[in-house]
């Protein structure tokens, strides 16, 4: 028995040809802006090797008065890292305890309550947080950290030899926190919300606890969907500028553990701080090979954030 | 869900006490005592309310209940300090940010204004100008490719489909400095176009994209298949089906990923910074010159000695926030009226 | 049939169509022959073999899942549409084959329209808008959109109810005037043929009744085929039935099919008497 041939009369169509390969060519748009990002700024990283070499990655330090430049973005990454971490120790226990509230305990009118809260809190752009911060969270903070230095100071990360306990990674990676709580408690949430309600009441019925629950159902089950998230949130927090410029104050030093001392830096810091007084094309240069860099570590976090949410969300099914 | 909220009396007694007493034993050291305020509440205002809860606990639910306590007043406790984190942030916004407004801080711009000039003269005109007119350049590419992008996942549904959301995604994650960095090797090095609205335009379309494609995506899902098949029914090609038919009937969702995508980037500084640059004066030219914008104002006058500068940038912030606001409301309407329809 | 719209059937232009001044284009003949269906590995269909004659109502019944609703998705086009469909043998229209490689599946739908049994009107056009929403999607130039309204509208009955509110959103109608606007959009582009799956079952009785009754007028015009899970409705409405049947683990197929009043008052199978006398399905 001949089968008809439906495919080529189907598609033969000439309009429905030229509409799929133009809407199928805009889709790729996405595609093309992320390879030209990789590509731009990855040309530029090749000239800074080739003057820098390995110390480009590997030392800290921005002079660009010798010649060659002498110039190290190491203290940044650093500090990208480190900012991020202590926003994600202040992020993660919050928004899981939120989430938590959210889905568990609260009575619904107040959790339709919260959630506009966060998805408030998620919609404040940057540039007003960092006022904020600048301006209340940095004074306030300094009360905080002085008497934490005054008590606990003899733990190595407590340590303040300057005296100054303004514009430091402390505060930055707290206001990185307030970006990453909203994030990573939309997807907790998200995710708790699933945990089959069978298991739930099945566990109540044995008598367990909350805590029980909690440890032994709903968060190995949502497990994979929150690390999802906080990566979410980490991306996020390593490629913030504008609030992180307005209260670190950037040494060109890597800090490595002080941070409850002045001073630090970023990746995505370094290129705003230094844009405005650019000496010269190679200077700019510079800047562009280590925006380079951060556009690659934050696309690695961030791929392998989403591979472990749709991962985590096909096995959750 | 929630089956650990059961009440007996009993247990609203033993949790109104447990959380007064460590409230009242807190205030009065803070009135008698110069304890700082962290210590206080820290050091002692915390472990006293995870013990009396404890305690609380331990009477109605026995040890069981203390674990459950402890997560409670945590989870308390950071609602709380949310709630007070936002208060903060939109309080001081409004405290110190009122005086700044008036009709004329809405309509002028900078050009004789130093930051020493009081507030009576100058205003944000020339950066609100500047936020729309970028805000409407990344529009007019992310919306259209944005749609496309969404048609191709759910019309088209192409081999290419999974590859496509792929790099949505990873597009989403691109940090907003790196998409004006990206613009200004671009833009700027080829020697195309300066600084400028057109480039800042294209740096927010960056950022815009995923979202329009996302939310888009979603909204034509939701378009009953029964249309489709319908339309083809009655003699028509996919394309026009798509056009006519399935867009149409996903209007209000497609205004709505297009209000959120503006949401989104309308108050970001860093790609501008670098793409769009600033400006004192009001320009209308997209290609012309650097140009300033609000979230770029507030970035130049954050860090100035000067009290009056330092309040216009209040001022432009607060400006900022309701224009989010709005926007936000707009798409929460919008969504709520006519859906599907 | 003149030569002209011969040929206007088998090579119609993308562009538009030009429909003839004259008068409505006469109902068509259709036939299958030996259609097997797929969807993937799976058979669903074999070897069904049915004339459909000029200006008749036809009707399919059988139990649910015997692949009636499949069968009429290949009559105009549209069962290839989903993904993994394959199909052996052929379906002539008006003596030519639909499948043959230059016919234009987009342009065949013009000729063969369809209802469906959800009523499908389209929600972001009004009424009026609905009515013409055919020319506008296949390109179909013709002229007197008013008389065009009127005239669709008063054919499938439902012109009183709506003449005054043509502008009106087509989501404010109940669900049986929605169907009626639905068969009204069918004829705009005027087909020869209209196959209608089920269209009455998602519709309260009077609304069902109407129907019928448009069916019955319609059918002077217009060859119509209908899918039915109702029984009275194929005796109230059709001059040929075709029964169809899949018994357990084997393709649909058709196991008897004639007149109507022959089909239901003398059936020649068992199968047959026992599915018209209510015994299964």
């Amino acid at each position: 028995m001949q089968l008809r041939d439906l495919q080529s009369a189907a598609t033969s169509h000439r309009g429905d040809r030229v509409f799929t390969r133009t809407v199928a060519g805009a889709a790729f748009t996405s595609l093309v802006v992320l390879a030209g990002i990789a590509i731009f700024l990855g040309l530029q990283a090749i000239p800074a090797f080739q003057t820098q070499g390995w110390s480009f990655l590997t030392s800290t330090g921005w002079d660009i008065n010798t010649t060659p430049p002498t110039v190290g973005i190491f203290g940044m990454l650093y500090g990208s890292v480190l900012l991020s971490v202590i926003g994600l120790v202040i992020a993660v226990p919050a928004a899981l305890l939120l989430a938590i509230f959210m889905v568990f305990l609260s009575p619904p009118r107040l959790a339709k309550v919260l959630t506009n809260l966060i998805d408030l809190m998620a919609a404040i752009p940057s540039v007003i947080l960092g006022l904020w911060a600048f301006y209340i969270l940095n004074p306030t903070a300094e009360e905080w950290q002085i008497l934490l230095n005054k008590y606990l100071g003899w733990i190595p990360i407590f340590e303040n030899t300057s005296g100054n306990f303004l514009g430091t990674p402390f505060i930055a990676g707290f206001v990185l926190a307030i970006m990453m709580i909203p994030i990573i408690t939309a997807v907790a949430r998200e995710v708790l919300s699933r945990t089959p309600p069978d298991l739930i009441n099945a566990s109540e019925a044995l008598g367990c606890s909350l805590w029980t629950m909690l440890r032994y159902v709903a968060l190995p089950y949502g497990r994979g969907g929150i690390v999802g998230g906080v990566m979410l949130g980490l991306g996020r927090a390593l490629g913030e500028t504008i609030a992180v410029f307005f209260v670190l104050k950037i040494v060109f030093e890597t800090n490595w553990d002080k941070i409850i001392e002045s001073g630090g830096g970023s990746v995505a810091t370094l290129i705003v701080s230094r844009f405005g007084e650019v000496s010269g094309p190679l200077e700019l240069q510079l800047l562009l090979a280590a925006g380079f860099f951060l556009f690659v570590m934050t696309l690695v976090v961030n791929v392998i954030a989403n591979l472990i949410v749709s991962r985590t969300g096909r096995l959750q099914k | 869900m929630r089956p650990w909220r059961k009440k007996p009396t009993r247990f609203t007694a033993s949790v109104t006490l447990a959380v007064v007493i460590p409230a009242l034993i807190v205030a009065a050291l803070y009135l008698t005592s110069d304890i700082p305020v962290p210590i206080l509440l820290v050091v002692i205002y915390l472990p006293l309310q995870l013990i009396a809860s404890g305690i609380a606990a331990w009477a109605t639910k026995g040890t069981r209940g203390i674990a459950d306590s402890v997560i409670i007043v945590n989870a308390i406790g950071a609602s709380l300090f949310s709630v007070i984190v936002l208060v903060s942030v939109i309080g001081s916004l409004i405290v110190r940010g009122l005086r700044a407004l008036s009709p004329h801080f809405l309509f002028q711009n900078s050009v004789y204004i130093s930051p020493s000039t009081p507030l009576d003269y100058g205003g944000i005109g020339h950066s609100l100008v500047g936020t729309l007119l970028i805000v409407f350049i990344a529009s007019l590419i992310s919306v259209p490719i944005g749609i496309a992008t969404a048609v191709y996942i759910t019309e088209v549904r192409g081999r290419a489909v999974p590859y496509v959301r792929f790099f949505v995604q990873a597009m989403s994650g691109v940090p907003s400095v790196v998409a004006g960095l990206f613009i200004l090797t671009i833009v700027v090095a080829t020697g195309a176009f300066n600084q400028s609205a057109f480039a800042g335009g294209l740096a927010y379309a960056i950022l815009m994209l995923p979202t329009v494609a996302r939310t888009a995506e979603e909204v034509l899902k939701l378009v009953p298949d029964d249309l489709r098949t319908g339309a083809l029914a009655l003699g028509s090609t996919r394309a026009r089906t798509v056009l006519r038919v399935v867009i149409p009937a996903a209007r209000t969702g497609i205004i709505t990923a297009v209000i959120l995508g503006v949401a989104r980037v309308i108050g970001e500084t860093a790609p501008l910074l670098l793409a769009a640059g600033n400006n004192d004066q009001t320009v209308v030219n997209p290609f012309g010159s650097p140009i300033s914008s609000v979230p770029t104002y507030i970035f130049n006058n954050v860090a100035l000695p000067y009290p009056d500068a330092v309040t216009r940038a209040w001022g432009s912030a607060l400006v900022l926030i309701i224009l989010v606001a709005i926007l936000f409301t707009l798409a929460r309407v919008i969504g709520r009226g006519r859906v599907g329809r | 049939m003149s030569t002209a719209e011969f040929e206007d059937v088998m090579d119609l232009d993308i562009e538009g169509v030009e429909a003839s001044t004259v008068h409505p284009v006469g109902p068509a003949e259709m036939e299958a022959r030996d259609v097997s269906v797929w969807f993937g590995q799976r058979k669903v269909l074999e070897g069904v073999n049915i004339v459909f004659p000029k200006k008749t109502v036809t009707a399919l019944i059988g139990p649910s899942g015997c692949g009636k609703s499949t069968f009429i998705r290949t009559l105009n086009r549209l069962h290839e549409l989903i993904p993994g469909a394959a199909l052996a043998g052929s379906v002539l229209y008006e003596g030519k084959d639909i499948y043959d490689a230059a016919v234009d599946p987009v342009s065949i739908r013009l000729q063969i329209g369809m209802v469906f049994q959800k009523p499908n009107p389209f929600p972001s056009m009004t009424i009026r808008g609905n009515v013409l929403s055919g020319l506008k999607l296949s390109g179909m130039k013709r002229d007197n959109h008013d008389d065009i309204v009127e005239e669709t509208l008063t054919a499938a009955g439902l012109w009183n109810e709506v003449k005054d509110r043509l502008g009106n959103a087509a989501g404010d109608l109940s669900g049986g005037q929605q169907q009626r606007l639905v068969i009204a959009r069918a004829l705009a582009v005027q087909p020869h043929v209209l196959l209608m799956d089920e269209p009455c079952s998602a519709l309260d009785p009077a609304s069902t009744l109407k129907i019928e009754e448009t069916i019955r007028e319609l059918s002077k015009e217009v060859t119509i085929i209908i899918v039915t899970h109702n029984m009275q409705q194929a005796v109230r409405v059709s001059d040929y039935t075709a029964f169809f049947l899949a018994e357990e683990g084997t393709p649909g197929h058709v196991v008897e099919q004639g007149a109507t009043t022959e089909i239901f008052g003398n059936p020649q199978e068992q199968r047959t008497l026992d599915y018209v006398n209510g015994r299964f399905g």
